[in-house]
């Protein structure tokens, strides 16, 4: 059986940004190109031509257009996909639950029976393993919150009434910020915290250090 | 020999001054005193904006407190949608499409007149939360659910917030329903639908789209308001936040384009007569444009993308898609261009402006159309970066394009050339270094509606851009301000059509007449029925030269 590589949006979002990227600068250059020479070349002109209609040149120009969403839309469905289908079939290696309340982020580890906390109440960050599926479940306790790291081009809204899981993957050790994405009262901008992405064997000795503090 | 004048039935028992100039119902005084407040609001909203511009200018400014930031941001987009940018392009449909149609008046002008008036109060009582106890509307200008709940944000000032949407909305329903019954009751005798001018199109589609779509903003405000007054719970729970959302962005994302196509018009129509050539591929425009506004009532779901709530293909599919009508706006502005005999006036420039920088918009629009570049982008400065280039960057040039255009007709007077170029290159860099670096930022990962950022110092350089910027804007503004005082104390006669306008607004004097045209309408063979007397008259005189003497 073949094992299938772990997914990582990082890895998603940049293949498709690769793609997004180059035809929309290509698209700005070529309609500012266009302005620019048409300005320089008509502004001179004492009498205007008449024509005013091409159909099928426009028929065409509408042709390659659709074509264009269709090739954007064949990209996008393959990496969605990937991301919020494939990725959450994974076998999750740890399972993290989220409770996201005014301004407050709980990270709780069932397996080890860690809970870290961070904003306005501290600052615990969140510890992961890196190059293994992780199970994120995700909730709120008052109003809807977004738990976003940008290190993982990653975002999804907490609500109330609500756990809603994704299966995601840290690739690269290192400290990242992450923060509350959705505006939830006064205190917002200090709902912040930091994941902590470290080997996996490295992860396990902190998750020991950790349990026995708290034993 | 006497001249008959017509009956002027929109003057008779009008009192003068104040009270007539308010209470007139013809349609040219009412669009003028709803684009004058809306004006006034813009004023407010973008002095708000330089608040929130001094505030995030460095990573942690003490200028304004928390508090006042959220209710700077929210009173800030309240006040640019659904006071300014929305009232604003229906005050210019209710002023230009009578008379681009060859109608002498709007149909229903005491509705259009409830209209404002209901508005206007929405658009005060929404602002008058600033003097209440305890601050103004805070939860954001789309105000979800659980966090507007009076649990949340308790006060009168979001009860205020709340009564005011529903009342500036329902006012711009009325005022829009009132152009679209003029557009199907009173078009000029050959005025078929497919001889409309570009801006009326624009016009209709947009009327068509606040009728079906507003409303179901109205409702979900009045749910709200019941939560917050009267104890009921309407919009509790997962399904209670996801269900306001849909209903909030079946109205938010329609009105998107409300706040886009007529200042498209605006555009168009100045760029076809800075060039001397009717717009091209007509046919091609107006079904581009049924297609936009029907997609773009089947879009809202992309708001929603990490909810988890919606069906994220079928949005992306339909948000995607819209590239095809945009497409088709952008090679019809290229084929108005060549083969013209173009005049670099302002009003054009203004409209070529508008094409390039909402063409960011755009661009960055069909990218996070895209699930999976939305998860990362949604909420941060690149969404915010994206829709101010779509609205400041885009829309507001479109409608200084149809300023530039129009006042002449308005007002009778010129404005300004030179110093109307002056205030496009001044917006231009304003803008600019406003709205771009908010790409970088967000990529990088600042979110939206954070007043402070200590933890990301290295953010303060390019927000700190962003704020000079904002103050570049705000300059450009006032260029235009004086622009308006100077050209109307010191008057440059008009003329009826000082332009070689393409449309029927251009047939009768400057400012029309009430009831609009004295004089008989030219035959109406097409969208450009001056362009064709026009036409018609070349090709006399060259037969003449060439008949043989």
């Amino acid at each position: 059986m073949i094992i299938p590589a772990l997914i990582s949006t990082r890895h998603e979002y940049w293949s498709l940004a690769h793609v997004y990227a180059p035809i929309a600068i290509g698209v700005f250059a070529i309609v500012f190109l266009v302005v620019l020479v048409s300005i320089l070349r008509y502004h001179r002109r004492s009498r205007p031509a008449r024509w005013h209609e091409n159909n099928p040149v426009e028929a065409g120009y509408a042709v390659l257009l659709t074509l264009v969403a269709v090739f954007l839309l064949y990209l996008t469905f393959g990496h969605e996909h990937r991301v919020d289908t494939v990725a959450n079939r994974q076998k999750p290696s740890l399972t993290i639950d989220i409770t996201a309340a005014r301004w407050v982020w709980q990270f709780s580890y069932p397996k080890y029976g860690i809970v870290q906390r961070s904003g306005m109440v501290g600052n615990q960050p969140l510890v992961v393993p890196t190059n293994e599926a992780i199970r994120f479940n995700m909730t709120s306790v008052d109003v809807i919150h977004g738990f976003y790291v940008p290190e993982l081009e990653f975002k999804h809204d907490l609500f109330p009434g609500s756990v809603q899981s994704q299966v995601l993957t840290f690739t690269r050790t290192g400290t990242f910020p992450g923060q509350c994405s959705v505006f939830c009262g006064l205190r917002h901008p200090e709902m912040v915290f930091r994941a902590v992405a470290m080997t996996p064997s490295a992860f396990a000795a902190w998750a020991r250090s950790k349990q026995r503090t708290r034993s | 020999m006497t001249v008959q004048s017509p009956p002027l039935s929109a003057q008779r028992r009008r009192s003068a001054g104040w009270i007539g100039a308010l209470t007139s119902t013809d349609h040219k005084r009412i669009g003028l005193n709803v684009a004058i407040c809306s004006l006034g609001f813009f004023l407010a909203g973008g002095v708000m904006a330089l608040f929130i511009r001094a505030q995030i200018s460095q990573p942690n400014n003490h200028i304004v407190s928390d508090q006042t930031y959220t209710e700077l941001f929210t009173m800030h987009g309240s006040t640019m949608i659904y006071l300014f940018v929305t009232p604003m392009a229906v005050a210019l449909a209710v002023y230009l499409v009578p008379l681009q149609i060859g109608a002498s008046e709007i149909a229903g002008g005491r509705t259009t007149l409830t209209g404002f008036w209901i508005w206007l109060l929405g658009g005060l009582t929404m602002e008058s939360g600033w003097l209440a106890g305890g601050g103004s509307g805070r939860a954001g200008w789309f105000s979800y659910t659980p966090l507007s709940e009076a649990q949340y944000t308790p006060g009168i000032g979001q009860d205020l917030w709340t009564l005011g949407v529903i009342l500036a909305v329902s006012g711009t329903v009325l005022m829009a329903a009132t152009v679209t019954w003029t557009i199907a009751r009173h078009r000029a005798p050959g005025m078929a639908l497919l001889r409309m001018p570009v801006f009326t199109w624009t016009a209709l589609v947009s009327v068509l789209m606040v009728v079906g779509s507003f409303p179901v903003l109205v409702v979900a405000m009045i749910l709200l308001y019941l939560d917050r007054t009267a104890g009921t719970h309407i919009f509790v729970g997962y399904t209670g936040a996801i269900d306001y959302q849909n209903m909030f962005w079946f109205y938010g994302h329609p009105v998107v384009y409300v706040m886009f196509f007529p200042y498209l018009g605006c555009a168009a129509e100045s760029i076809a007569a800075g060039a001397r050539k009717r717009w091209f591929g007509y046919k091609a425009f107006v079904a581009s444009m049924i297609m936009f506004s029907v997609l773009s009532m089947s879009v809202w779901g992309h708001h929603m993308f990490t909810t988890g709530g919606n069906v994220n293909e079928a949005f992306a599919f339909t948000s995607t898609l819209l590239l095809v009508p945009a497409g088709i706006e952008y090679f019809d502005m290229a084929g108005t261009l060549i083969g013209g005999a173009i005049k670099l006036r302002a009003s054009l420039l203004f409209g070529l402006t508008f094409f390039l920088q909402f063409l960011i918009g755009g661009l960055s629009g069909i990218w996070i159309a895209s699930p999976v570049l939305d998860y990362s982008n949604h909420n941060t400065y690149f969404i915010i970066g994206h829709f101010h280039y779509t609205l400041f960057a885009g829309s507001i040039f479109g409608f200084f394009a149809g300023v530039y255009h129009w006042f002449p007709k308005v007002t009778g007077a010129m404005l300004r050339e030179r110093l109307g170029k002056l205030q496009l290159v001044v917006m231009i860099i304003g803008t600019n270094m406003t709205f771009f670096p908010m790409f970088i930022l967000g990529q990088e990962g600042m979110v939206r509606r954070i007043s402070r950022y200590p933890q990301h110092p290295g953010w303060g350089t390019l927000n700190l851009i962003e704020s000079i910027g904002a103050g570049i804007i705000a300059l450009g503004v006032l260029i235009f301000l004086y622009n308006v005082w100077v050209s109307l104390r010191r008057r440059v006669p008009a003329g009826a059509d000082p332009w070689e306008g393409q449309t029927l607004e251009w047939w009768t004097s400057s400012p029309p007449p009430p009831l609009n045209f004295p004089e008989p309408l030219p035959p109406i063979r097409s969208y450009a029925p001056l362009q064709d007397l026009r036409e018609e008259a070349e090709e006399r005189q060259r037969q003449q030269e060439e008949a043989p003497a």
